[in-house]
């Protein structure tokens, strides 16, 4: 069942943290269960989904399918880690709160990981680059088009910040 | 007395939700994240086979294992009454004389750890007699097919009225049929054209992203549990009767759920954590994968044959429906989901005769249950298909063939019901504006269909009850049933509050359901929040604002007439009168909290033909636009337009939501390969292999159009808007595809081997 423990030593949204674990145990357990960063959910458990999605150096990643030990020396950011010490959402959060860009919510930290990654990466993307970046998730509630608005808004809301 | 201003500050608002920062921050608590010290891991041993006899079961060296706190097979169900259902108690907690479908639960254990779990999982030895398999309804319905179930599990038939009644086991693995019967079947003579035409429905898996889910533990003598469950109440009744246990010693709380769309309606994961967590005396977790949930509820599968008979001007006349409900392998919610299907086949249509039965088979497959839409999807399909096969027939346009046959805003649906609560032509010009129907382009590869999806909303003789309490500084809480599943309930009954009490939705909080605080409510389906628990919720609210008015007025010496609630002060004239200081004044320091109850229930009727008549009704108009190639049968969705009867939004962003959500969930019943089974077999029930719609699959021309026309039961003229935009999709999309290649389909989902058959059969 488990051979040697790995040692993982990695940032989890900005505080160092160090790890013994299985080697067969994934980044996920470890953010729910050690670090009781619950946003993340497990769902199809198959990297299929994204409901799991968090960011391994800036790249969104299923953590249900990554090992820990993969997450050793990288940064590691979480939907707990977005909004500011006083409470003050990322835009990307925001925008999801103003479009009621969700409704279960199951997939909503997930879907705003991977918008985040996105905007990172590409601040201004148009509305298809925008659908074909959140195709990678599944939403089943809201038909994604409430999604789309929220990162279109997120988007606009992050050129008039940097301006 | 109270007065409700028609200048509305709160409702209408498209305010944030209630929900939102847990949300999007990932604080939101859902039942998988619910936790104890020491707690176990539950894991089920589940039948290879689709149909066998188990001769034997051997669990000793399973309970031997290492960490393993209990072990629970058909030997450990003494004193329970080990089998549940909604209508007919089918269903064992773990099989017992036989397994039914590939995936049936066998054994249970609960470990320290899920590995260690599974681990004693293979130690349990079974042994099976394997029996033939029925796997469709054609083969579970042959003469000599074997029975599911050689005897008559227990079971009850519902109450019905005029023109409606329910049968069992009229015929080989038969486990239920709805009939509705109106009219002179002699109508049928009198037609100039009589169309038959069958029309067959596949099966979607609900896809929640939230697993099935329970966290099972005693607390003394009471089994608490926290489920991912649409209806609490009815599955603390359920688990009571199971257990033999008294109702008010079993606690259900229910944290936010990660959707349902139906499924998670009574037992699913609750009662094989309760036994394990009474056998181990520890806390049990048990969490389905999505695997497994694939394997416990799914959709109907349908065969529909419906014959209509018309006049040559389009009048309908008469129409007759046979249909045939897959129900897999345990009765489930099937008695409910063939009422409805049967009694929504008409449509929203004139008729003077009407003669349907609707017959639930069992098969050796997942069991099928609730899906959204509720029978209605499957009734929509075959009967918006059928009007557009008519309307072709007759040279008439299948918009003006509508137009001319619905029903009018207030005209009963049937004899005995209630009158139509929206106006089905506004509603139909809505899309069909939206759309461009009038200047589209036809044949050639493109095409355009509309659809009316409709369905009685409000369940059936559901009562709801609701309690609303403020505190001396004005704080509300709103205790109440109705759960958050993703529909917005918590933001749109705070919103109904706050406006009754002239206040903000910011002071009402929705404390998180526990069964043993929270009103009564008969289950978060049907539609029925906005309607039915929103009747209860206006009706304690305003209880509570009078009694906070009465008491004003006694401390200010005045008449009620004279003050009105402004935001927790008291308005008389020019002054304000704070509330809490005078509240603390006449009930000391502590201060006092005013409460209010509401209830609702629908008046018995046996005129009416499901005995109360229906609450409302809920429609999805839509309209879709297609091409289509000819040289691979690919359909690609041009625009996809639909619209819902909000009666009065009491928040537009949510309606919308639910209009866009449910038309998207309709879709993959269409355009998606759904259950794809060989024999018994589910080939792709993972989340891998299942292919629900993405981002990527959803055209630019994607639209909902919300409309408000003012006529529901709800507060402020609310009317349920979950479900109806996923009823006309499939429908609009067949339609459409007929408008375009001049073919027609009766098959779903529409794949491209479907369109290339379809084309060859007409060319030939």
């Amino acid at each position: 069942m488990s051979g040697e423990l790995a040692f993982v030593s990695c940032t989890v949204n900005g505080v160092a943290r160090e790890f013994h674990v299985r080697a067969e145990e994934m980044l996920i357990d470890v953010l729910r269960d050690r670090l009781a960063l619950t946003g993340a959910k497990l769902s199809c458990d198959l990297g299929a989904c994204g409901a799991c999605t968090v960011l391994m150096d800036d790249k969104p990643v299923s953590s249900c399918s990554t090992f820990a030990w993969q997450a050793g020396g990288s940064e590691i950011r979480t939907v707990e880690g977005l909004a500011g010490a006083d409470g003050t959402l990322d835009l990307v959060q925001q925008a999801f709160v103003d479009n009621s860009a969700f409704q279960c919510g199951y997939c909503t930290p997930g879907m705003i990981m991977l918008a985040r990654a996105l905007l990172d990466h590409d601040p201004s993307p148009d509305r298809d680059a925008i659908r074909a970046w959140m195709g990678a998730n599944i939403c089943r509630c809201t038909g994604y088009e409430m999604i789309i608005e929220a990162v279109e808004n997120a988007a606009a809301a992050s050129q008039e910040a940097g301006k | 007395m109270n007065k409700v201003s028609t200048d509305l500050h709160v409702v209408g608002q498209r305010s944030a939700r209630k929900d939102a920062v847990p949300k999007t921050t990932g604080t939101a608590t859902y039942t998988v994240d619910v936790s104890f010290p020491g707690m176990l891991q539950a894991k089920v041993l589940r039948s290879p086979h689709a149909h066998a006899r188990i001769t034997s079961i051997d669990a000793s060296a399973a309970r031997e294992m290492p960490g393993v706190h209990a072990v629970i097979t058909r030997d450990d169900l003494d004193g329970l009454s080990p089998t549940y259902g909604y209508f007919i108690k089918d269903q064992p907690i773990v099989a017992m004389d036989k397994v039914r479908y590939i995936g049936d639960a066998v054994a249970a254990v609960a470990a320290e750890t899920e590995l260690q779990a599974v681990a004693a999982l293979e130690r349990i030895t079974v042994e099976y007699e394997v029996l033939p398999p029925v796997a469709t309804v054609e083969d579970a319905m042959a003469e000599t097919a074997p029975e599911l179930f050689e005897e008559e599990p227990m079971g009850v038939v519902p109450a019905y009225g005029q023109g409606a009644s329910g049968a069992r086991r009229l015929g080989r693995n038969n486990c239920y049929r709805f009939s509705y019967e109106t009219g002179d079947a002699g109508a049928f003579d009198g037609c100039d054209h009589i169309f038959e035409d069958r029309f067959v429905f596949s099966r979607d898996q609900h896809f929640h992203l939230e697993p099935f889910v329970t966290v099972a533990r005693m607390d003394g003598d009471v089994i608490e549990v926290w489920s991912s469950t649409q209806n609490p109440f009815p599955l603390r009744k359920e688990l009571a009767r199971v257990f033999q246990y008294p109702e008010n010693l079993i606690r259900v709380r229910v944290p936010y759920l990660g959707a349902g769309y139906g499924a998670k309606n009574n037992c699913k994961t609750e009662p094989i954590a309760i036994l394990l967590a009474r056998k181990s005396g520890r806390p049990v977790r048990f969490c389905m994968t999505m695997e497994e949930c694939f394997l416990t509820q799914s959709q109907h599968a349908a065969i529909l044959d419906v014959k209509t008979g018309v006049m040559a001007d389009g009048t309908f006349v008469a129409r007759y429906g046979r249909i045939l409900l897959d129900s897999g392998a345990y009765s489930d919610a099937s008695p409910l989901v063939a009422e409805k299907a049967g009694y929504r086949l008409p449509g929203p249509y004139n008729w003077q005769h009407l003669d349907i039965d609707c017959d639930c088979i069992l098969t050796n497959t997942t069991p099928a249950g609730p899906y959204r839409g509720f029978g209605g999807t499957q009734a929509a399909w075959a009967s918006e298909s059928q009007i557009d096969i008519i309307a072709r027939a007759l040279g008439r346009d299948p918009f003006d063939l509508r137009m001319q046959n619905v029903k009018n805003l207030g005209e009963a649906y049937v004899p005995g019901e209630s009158g139509i609560d929206s106006d089905l032509r506004v509603g139909l010009q809505v899309v069909a504006d939206r759309a461009g129907y009038d200047r589209r382009a036809s044949g050639e590869g493109r095409g355009m269909g509309v659809s009316i999806g409709f369905k009685d909303a409000g369940g059936v003789n559901k009562p709801a009850q609701a309690r609303v309490r403020i505190t001396t500084t004005g704080g509300v809480y709103l205790e109440c049933g109705s759960i958050e599943i993703g529909q917005g309930i918590h933001t749109a009954m705070s919103q109904v509050v706050a406006e009754l009490l002239n206040t903000s939705a910011d002071r009402v909080v929705y404390p998180e359901l526990n069964t043993d605080y929270t009103p009564f409510d008969q289950g978060t389906n049907a539609s029925s929040a906005i309607i039915v628990m929103g009747q209860a919720v206006q009706q304690a609210t305003l209880e509570a604002k009078q009694k906070v008015m009465d008491f004003a007025a006694m401390e200010l010496g005045c008449d009620v007439d004279e003050i009105e609630l402004d935001d927790w002060c008291i308005r008389k004239g020019n002054e304000s009168h704070p509330l809490a200081p005078m509240i603390m004044c006449y009930y000391g320091g502590t201060g006092y909290e005013f409460s209010g109850a509401g209830y609702f229930k629908p008046a018995m009727d046996h005129s009416a033909p499901l005995e109360t008549q229906c609450v409302s009704w809920e429609f999805g108009w839509g309209v879709a636009e297609v091409e289509v190639d000819r040289e691979t049968g690919l359909i690609s969705l041009v625009q996809l337009v639909v619209s819902g009867d909000a009666g009065r939004a009491i928040n537009p962003l949510v309606c919308r939501g639910q209009d866009e959500g449910s038309a998207i969930m309709g879709l993959t019943g269409v355009l998606f390969p759904c259950m794809v089974y060989d024999g018994a077999t589910l080939m792709n029930g993972n989340g891998l292999d299942y292919r629900v719609p993405l981002a990527t699959d959803i055209p630019d021309g994607f639209s909902s159009v919300l409309q408000e026309q003012g006529h529901g039961p709800g507060p402020f003229g609310a009317k349920s808007i979950g479900e109806g935009c996923m009823l006309p999709v499939a429908s609009a999309i067949a339609n459409a595809v007929e408008d375009a290649i001049g073919v027609r389909i009766r098959e779903l989902p529409l794949t491209p081997e479907r369109v290339l058959a379809a084309i060859d059969e007409a060319a030939e």
